[in-house]
């Protein structure tokens, strides 16, 4: 695939930038991890607030956007090993916090960075990241923080997320593709967040979520949840708390 | 579509009736299965020594093999509740044992049904397991019983056997579509058998079969199984001991 065809483009630079991601977070994600409630509540924020930080690539071919990266800045004065365990929730809530706080940031994070199915495995996330990465030095912030999630772990949801980020593949990368993408460009680990996401959901929610029924409390595996989901019948709830891996592309 | 274009037909209809049905077997079950030594020691007992017990239905139509049955006889003078943990593979092997020992059956148990993917959903199931039964009726036995795989839990792999034959559809019977079956025609559960199957291989042999890797030892939901398999690096070693469920149909 030629890559000269994707045009990195934001909401300041094309008015239908809105339009044209439309879907795209639906089509690349499954059902419920698009209950996540603080995604939920605050969404509409990275527009609002942080419109500069929000990308596409933009197939200009087809004239569609491929994939997107978003993100916003932040304030954060602790060392990057004190980051907090509940990753992608907090680093969401913080950043709009210090945003309307009028805080100065030093820190950039990015929460997302999707590429559309029909354009996996022709070395866009490369891209998307590269194109992130190049905000945090326009912005001149220290560097760019992810609560990166790996994607494959769905593969192995009995395998604590500590040990399997220690797995290797031939050439001694990380196993995992998307923190392989972020290794492959200079990035690091820094450690894992345990409860980086959390949703919940009535037994008839994750029902209806997933296709699956659920009889009995216990834990339950789903596809592509990176580890299985506590199920409790009596107080009508299920939850899903999911492990990321914070890593670090430092800009200077 | 029209049953009449389904004709039961057993080993001695077709020349190639052998090569047709283990292209049945290779398009229903998951490569995993394949590798039972039992079953792969013992398979050719079938139609050596009971090729009354083994049919299938042939589609009249595209002169295609549709479906395929096993069953067996052997000796059984104890309860039904006393028939044991080891389901299918003890199955067999008891029959083979008693054919040799020239010991008279009592008793008939199943031993397969497999639908071929293209004739999944038609129903099929149902005509299959009156066939069986029929050969069982033919032969004076009064029971038929059968370690039945319930398919479905394969998406339950956390969910005990025991846990999960109790559940119920809204009709009030089993949640599972292949108890169920057995349950419309009248068949009751006796129990299940926790070790009905037991299949090992190399780590090497478990990547091979699943496109999956296996990094260290542990626990692995893998899918179409219906509990997780255990993995034992320093034994390079992993295996599968699948439940199934002592089902009983009483033929008269």
């Amino acid at each position: 695939m030629d890559t000269d065809r994707f045009q990195v483009i934001a909401p300041l630079i094309r008015a239908d930038y809105r339009d044209l991601v439309r879907g795209l977070t639906k089509i690349a994600w499954p059902e419920f991890m698009l209950h996540d409630q603080v995604a939920s509540e605050l969404w509409h924020e990275l527009l609002d607030r942080f419109p500069e930080y929000q990308l596409a690539l933009y197939d200009t071919e087809n004239k569609r956007v491929a994939a997107m990266g978003n993100s916003f800045p932040l304030r954060w004065e602790d060392s990057l090993e004190n980051l907090p365990e509940d990753g992608w929730d907090w680093v969401f809530v913080k950043a709009v916090k210090d945003h309307k706080q009028g805080l100065s940031s030093n820190y950039h994070c990015a929460i997302q960075a999707v590429i559309h199915p029909e354009y996996r495995g022709h070395g866009l996330s490369a891209r998307i990241i590269e194109a992130v990465r190049a905000v945090s030095k326009a912005k001149d912030l220290q560097a760019l923080i992810i609560p990166v999630r790996p994607s494959e772990k769905s593969k192995y949801p009995l395998t604590s997320i500590d040990d399997y980020i220690t797995w290797k593949n031939e050439e001694e990368l990380p196993f995992d593709a998307w923190i392989r993408v972020h290794v492959r460009l200079g990035g690091k680990i820094i450690k894992t967040c345990h409860e980086s996401k959390t949703i919940r959901g009535t037994r008839a929610e994750w029902e209806e979520w997933t296709g699956l029924k659920f009889p009995q409390s216990g834990e339950y595996v789903l596809a592509d949840a990176l580890v299985p989901i506590e199920m409790n019948v009596e107080r009508d709830e299920g939850i899903y708390i999911e492990p990321n891996v914070w890593m670090v592309h430092k800009t200077r | 579509m029209n049953q009449d274009r389904f004709q039961i037909i057993t080993p001695n209809d077709l020349d190639d009736y052998r090569d047709r049905a283990g292209e049945i077997a290779e398009a229903s079950w998951p490569e995993f299965m394949m590798h039972d030594p039992i079953a792969n020691e013992n398979w050719h007992e079938l139609f050596d020594r009971f090729s009354d017990y083994q049919f299938a239905l042939l589609d009249t139509e595209s002169n295609r093999m549709a479906a395929m049955g096993n069953s067996l006889p052997f000796q059984w003078d104890k309860e039904l509740s006393d028939l044991p943990e080891g389901g299918w593979d003890w199955v067999f092997i008891k029959a083979v044992e008693d054919h040799k020992n020239s010991i008279k059956p009592n008793i008939q148990s199943a031993i397969q049904i497999a639908i071929h993917p293209d004739y999944q959903g038609q129903a099929l199931s149902t005509k299959m397991v009156q066939a069986m039964r029929a050969i069982g009726e033919s032969k004076g036995f009064k029971y038929l019983v059968a370690p039945v795989r319930p398919n479905e839990k394969s998406k339950y792999p956390l969910i005990s056997i025991d846990d999960y034959i109790t559940w119920k559809t809204n009709d009030g019977l089993p949640f599972d579509a292949w108890l169920r079956v057995h349950a419309r025609m009248g068949a009751k559960i006796i129990k299940p058998c926790h070790e009905a199957m037991t299949i090992r291989g190399t780590r090497a042999e478990w990547e091979e079969w699943m496109g999956m890797k296996f990094l260290q030892s542990g626990k692995y939901v893998i899918p179409r199984a219906l509990n997780p398999i255990k993995m034992n690096m320093e034994k390079d070693e992993g295996v599968y001991v699948e439940p199934n469920v002592w089902m009983v149909h009483e033929i008269r």
